[in-house]
């Protein structure tokens, strides 16, 4: 069909602040970041110049950026699964009728509202040593507490029980709203045909509860490469980087050490990462999730 | 909608018509980033001191924006800069120096200071203090928040363990015995914090045993000299050998609150968190010079007074005013008595004020004290980078993945790949 | 053995009483409709029978066995959704193998039952389709199949034809009626469409505001509602209720009433009620004045004023809709219902 010019025009004219916004604050940042990652450190005494593949070369050899990809490869494995299962029971839990219940619900929503640099600095004393809450929970039993940020061992894992604690509420919403979409009779119609209640479960109600896990996955798996803030309140990456993150990697490259061009090569690496994990997941879960 | 960008025409109307009135005054208008590293509130205090400042120089208007830490503020301000929004003067980490110069941001203070009187100004400051604002033979930054390490003890501990309160240790071995001698199931004999600042603790450690950490010029660095490599084996072994402080690494932000429960005895920290101790403690307290090995020593740490580059000559006019005001004895003495760091120059300790205040708490002067055994801190060319990888292999060290030998072998190896350019 | 007996039947939730003391019987084999206004308690009772509901008071039965608080699943009921509550994402096929597959049913059972469902409501060919690629009668068609496939005795269901068009649901009724007697199932059918109530019932239950109005085979309730609620009810128009006086209603006989017959006229202080299509426009009766006709086809139904009252003739012919027109109606003696001033139908009927 033809439009009329004076139609085009008003189409044009009507797509402009969207477009103007997204080329300026998204496209043309990514293509500024990629050249610049062509590029060597500048200063004024040095200028910057065309470097090639250099920083990429770099990157290869950096054994801390192998180490931020391997921590942020564990961070996501430990935090996504846990805290959509997690949402899920929570979900579960407040979807029932119980006394109370908006206030459950609002307890298990409140670690999401909340900015996560608060929340990094609640559980900085929770796990500081000795005087840390879980510290004194674990000496009034008897176990004898551990410095939890300033172990390698325990450092990820601790910075991951935090991270999991934040996001389940935050996840347990959707779970919430898709849950309340279920007709009722689903679940009376299984049970008149035997069904369980773990058979149902799992035969209906994860089933139907796919579209959801799939957009919550695709934001888990996002934030797992977005969220760093609690690492500049908790550990700032230490000790050794055994809780650096990539992004925290790329900010630290940026404006810690000014090396702009590196952090560039950085952040063209992460981009193609994020965008390969979202196609990829797409492609390949779309065709198993059913939409109504 | 359409009134709305009615509304924003006015009001950008209104602003320029503002900013006219004002320039046509003859008003020099200042802004000023300034990071808060500890604990209180000190914003207040500086707002005092600017709100003063604008009273006393009705031609002068200063924005003192609050930016975080010291590495937010060195974002910002440098954002700020690059963004084409003006700031002529910052109060930012001391040791920004060589990556400031290299982003050609600052001016030198010789090109600025014109008279006879303030070329003597520029000596009035403890010279300790000013080996971080000085290389390549120009001053770049006047020392403002400064601070040196100082042990911080529990004197109440120190009675329950049969010490003598008033004797704190004054070498290693000293603290590793009183330490054995405090330390119980549940309380600590010492903690040197590791996250945040590693290498300023290590600093003073490095050089107790008798070795600085780099060189003036800010282009060679001594990790992998034997004294710094027995440094380092030393806090270790305070943790895993002599087991008087908690092995792995131990929290900056957190370290003050364990000392105030009583969890540790003895704990190395800033001077600027003196009066918040103060003010907090709920035990009798000490405060002391760091202990020797084979000399006393600290390095010295916090902010400078920067002036930026792009700025016109009356804007660093103002700005000298107002950086000359807020380091004069009277101010500096106030700020030291308000927040712990040292009074920046020997007239402030001669001011009544600071004078009567060390008289009834003596250990506001232990870190004056201290100066004499004090070195630079950490700054060389490729500061960031630097410091990250000596944080890294303490930290190593400390959580037991390698020895000191191979983390400072290799942590001296990236330095000097890193500072080669600029020898 | 599933005859269904109902004892007493109570629901309440905390104020609100849905269902009160209904009792009725079902024979097995037979077909009950629940018929009532909306709100009257059909969903209630039905859910009730399901055990979806917790009863209050009371007893429910099916056969010989009281099964008022057994788990829904051992009831031997199964249920036909008024949305008929398929499982959106599994296909026809495993839609009507899921409760089978529940209750591990072997497989070779699984596919001899799955064939024999899908040939009695024809689904055969779109067994692979999910519930979103199907009509409203296929999906009708499916959630029937997955009730006969359970091969339960008792099969009840919530208004299944509410969300069809008028010609699939008069096709629909067909079917259900046909496989409820060949399968020999004994339904409870909720429904608030007399059609169907009176086309396939052997039984109707009209409930009204959670109590049972009056319960009979449907020509039972046509032609001798117990009260004026049931008179009301049923039909369309519904019957005619009248206030006359018992000279009016003498004149209006088509045959003179006797003496006896008077007296009780005379008596009588409620409503007289007849249907539509007894009363008759004539030249004899009552007078009264057309106000309008509406023409339907195959029949007419006129709306006619007397004094103040309004009532309507169903009539094959055609009648002319002048607003004037001046008649009189008349209907039969066997056709009046009398009904005292609580609405309870006078024993007797007419004399
Ligand atoms: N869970 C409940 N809590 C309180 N009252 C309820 C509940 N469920 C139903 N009711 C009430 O019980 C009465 C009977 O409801 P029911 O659903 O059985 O009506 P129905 O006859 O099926 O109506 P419809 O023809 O509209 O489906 C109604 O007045 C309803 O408001
Ligand atoms: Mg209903």
């Amino acid at each position: 069909m033809q439009l009329p010019r004076k139609n085009h025009v008003h189409a044009w004219l009507l797509l402009m602040p969207a477009a103007i916004l997204l080329i300026a604050f998204t496209h043309y940042p990514t293509v500024t970041t990629v050249v610049k990652s062509l590029f060597s450190k500048g200063t004024a005494i040095r200028p910057s110049q065309f470097t090639g593949l250099d920083n990429y070369r770099m990157m290869i050899e950096d054994p801390v950026f192998w180490k931020v990809l391997g921590n942020n490869l564990w961070f996501a494995l430990g935090t996504i699964p846990t805290s959509i299962a997690l949402a899920i029971v929570m979900a579960l839990f407040v979807n029932r009728a119980l006394p109370g219940r908006s206030l459950v619900r609002m307890a298990y929503f409140t670690p999401t509202i909340l900015p996560m640099i608060a929340v990094a600095n609640i559980w900085l004393f929770f796990y500081t040593p000795d005087i840390g809450l879980i510290d004194q929970i674990l000496t009034a039993v008897g176990i004898s507490g551990r410095n939890w940020l300033g172990d390698p061992a325990t450092v990820l894992p601790a910075i991951m029980v935090m991270t999991i604690w934040k996001e389940a509420g935050f996840f347990m919403i959707f779970y919430l709203a898709a849950m309340q979409n279920i007709p009722p009779e689903l679940k009376e119609a299984a049970r008149l045909e035997g069904a369980g209640r773990w058979t149902y479960f799992f035969r209906v109600m994860f089933p139907l509860l796919m579209p959801t896990t799939l957009f919550v996955f695709i934001n888990a798996v996002l934030n797992s490469f977005k969220l760093v803030d609690h690492l500049f309140v908790l550990t700032k990456g230490g000790p050794d980087n055994a809780s650096n993150l990539l992004l925290y990697y790329i900010f630290e490259t940026a404006f810690s050490y000014f090396e702009t061009h590196y952090a560039a090569a950085l952040t063209v690496v992460l981009l193609v990462l994020l965008a390969a994990m979202a196609l990829g997941q797409f492609f390949i879960l779309d065709k198993r999730v059913h939409y109504r | 909608m359409l009134q709305k960008m009615q509304l924003m025409m006015m009001g950008l109307l209104l602003s320029v018509c503002l900013t006219a009135g004002t320039a046509a005054a003859k008003q020099t208008e200042l802004t000023m980033y300034y990071p808060v590293a500890v604990g209180g509130p000190l914003t207040q205090v500086i707002d005092g001191m600017v709100d003063q400042f604008m009273a006393e120089n009705p031609g002068i208007t200063v924005n003192a924006i609050y930016a975080g830490n010291y590495n937010d503020a060195r974002i910002k301000a440098l954002a700020a800069l690059k963004s084409g929004q003006p700031a002529q003067l910052s109060v930012l980490f001391s040791i920004d120096i060589y990556e400031l110069i290299e982003q050609d941001a600052i001016v030198a203070f010789d090109d600025v200071v014109q008279t006879a009187e303030e070329k003597a100004w520029l000596n009035s400051f403890y010279p300790t203090l000013m080996e971080n604002g000085k290389t390549a033979g120009k001053t770049w930054g006047i020392p403002f928040q400064r601070s040196t390490i100082v042990m911080y003890y529990n004197k109440d501990l120190f009675r329950k363990a049969g010490l003598d309160p008033e004797q704190p240790p004054a070498d290693w071995d000293e603290m590793v015995a009183m330490g054995k001698k405090i330390t119980t199931a549940d309380r600590w004999g010492v903690m040197i914090p590791s996250t945040g600042y590693p290498y300023w603790m290590f600093g003073a450690l490095a050089m107790q045993n008798g070795q600085v950490l780099m060189n003036g010029d800010g282009n060679t660095t001594y990790f992998d000299h034997p004294a710094v490599i027995e440094a380092l084996q030393f806090w270790k072994d305070l943790g895993a050998k002599h087991g008087v402080m908690p092995s792995g690494t131990i929290e900056w932000g957190t370290l003050r609150q364990n000392f105030l429960e009583g969890k540790t005895a003895m704990m190395w920290h800033s001077t600027g968190n003196l009066t918040a101790v103060k003010d907090n403690a709920d035990f009798d307290f000490g405060v002391a010079m760091l202990p020797a090995s084979k000399r006393r020593g600290t390095p010295t740490g916090g902010g400078n007074f920067y002036i930026f580059k792009q700025t016109t000559p009356d804007e660093r006019r103002a700005a000298m005013q107002l950086i000359k005001f807020m380091t004069s004895p009277e101010n500096s003495a106030r700020w030291s008595i308000k927040t712990g760091y040292m009074g920046v120059s020997p007239a402030a300790y001669d001011t009544a004020a600071l004078k009567d205040y060390v008289a009834g708490f003596p250990y506001a002067a232990v870190a004056r004290d201290q100066l004499s055994h004090a070195t630079a801190e950490l700054s060389t060319y490729q500061t960031g980078r630097i410091r990250k990888t000596l944080d890294d292999a303490i930290q190593a060290t400390l959580t037991g993945a390698k020895t000191p030998e191979a983390s400072l072998k290799e942590a001296q190896g990236v330095a000097d790949r890193l500072l080669k350019p600029y020898r | 053995m599933s005859r269904i007996d109902i004892h007493n039947l109570t629901k309440t939730w905390g104020t609100v009483t849905g269902v009160d003391q209904v009792s009725f019987t079902v024979p097995e084999k037979s077909l009950t409709v629940l018929l009532g206004p909306s709100g009257c308690g059909k969903s209630t009772i039905l859910r009730l029978i399901a055990g979806l509901e917790t009863v209050s008071s009371g007893t429910i039965r099916i056969g010989d066995k009281e099964i008022t608080h057994e788990d829904p699943a051992r009831r031997g009921v199964s249920m036909v959704f008024q949305s008929y509550a398929l499982f959106p994402h599994l296909s026809v096929r495993e839609n009507i193998l899921f409760g089978l597959k529940v209750r591990r049913v072997s497989k070779a059972r699984q596919q001899e039952r799955l064939a024999e469902a899908a040939r009695m409501v024809g689904l055969q060919d779109l067994l692979d389709r999910r519930p979103s690629q199907l009509s409203g009668g296929q999906r009708q068609r499916a959630a029937l199949a997955r009730s006969i496939v359970s091969r339960r005795q008792v099969c009840l269901m919530d208004e299944p034809l509410s969300n069809l068009d008028a010609k699939l649901r008069a096709e629909m009724r067909g079917e259900i009626h046909r496989l409820q007697k060949e399968v020999g199932l004994t339904m409870i059918y909720v429904t608030h469409d007399q059609v169907e109530a009176m086309t396939m019932a052997d039984q109707v239950i009209l409930l009204n505001s959670g109590r049972v109005e009056q319960a009979g085979p449907p020509h039972a309730l046509y032609d001798r509602p117990d009260t004026s609620f049931a008179a009301r009810f049923l039909g369309s128009p519904p019957m005619n209720l009248l206030m006359l006086s018992s000279r009016q209603a003498a004149a209006a006989l088509d045959d003179f009433p006797s003496d006896a017959e008077m007296e009780t006229m005379h008596l009588h202080q409620g409503m007289v009620g007849v249907r539509p299509e007894h009363v008759r426009i004539g030249d004899t009766g009552l007078p009264a004045q057309i106000v309008a006709a509406d023409y339907l086809g195959s029949e007419t139904i006129v709306r006619i004023r007397l004094d103040d009252q309004i009532l309507f003739a169903r009539t094959g012919n055609k009648v002319s809709s002048d607003p004037e027109a001046r008649v009189h109606v008349s209907w039969p003696k066997a056709a009046v219902c009398l009904f005292d001033k609580t609405g309870r139908r006078l024993s007797g009927d007419f004399l």
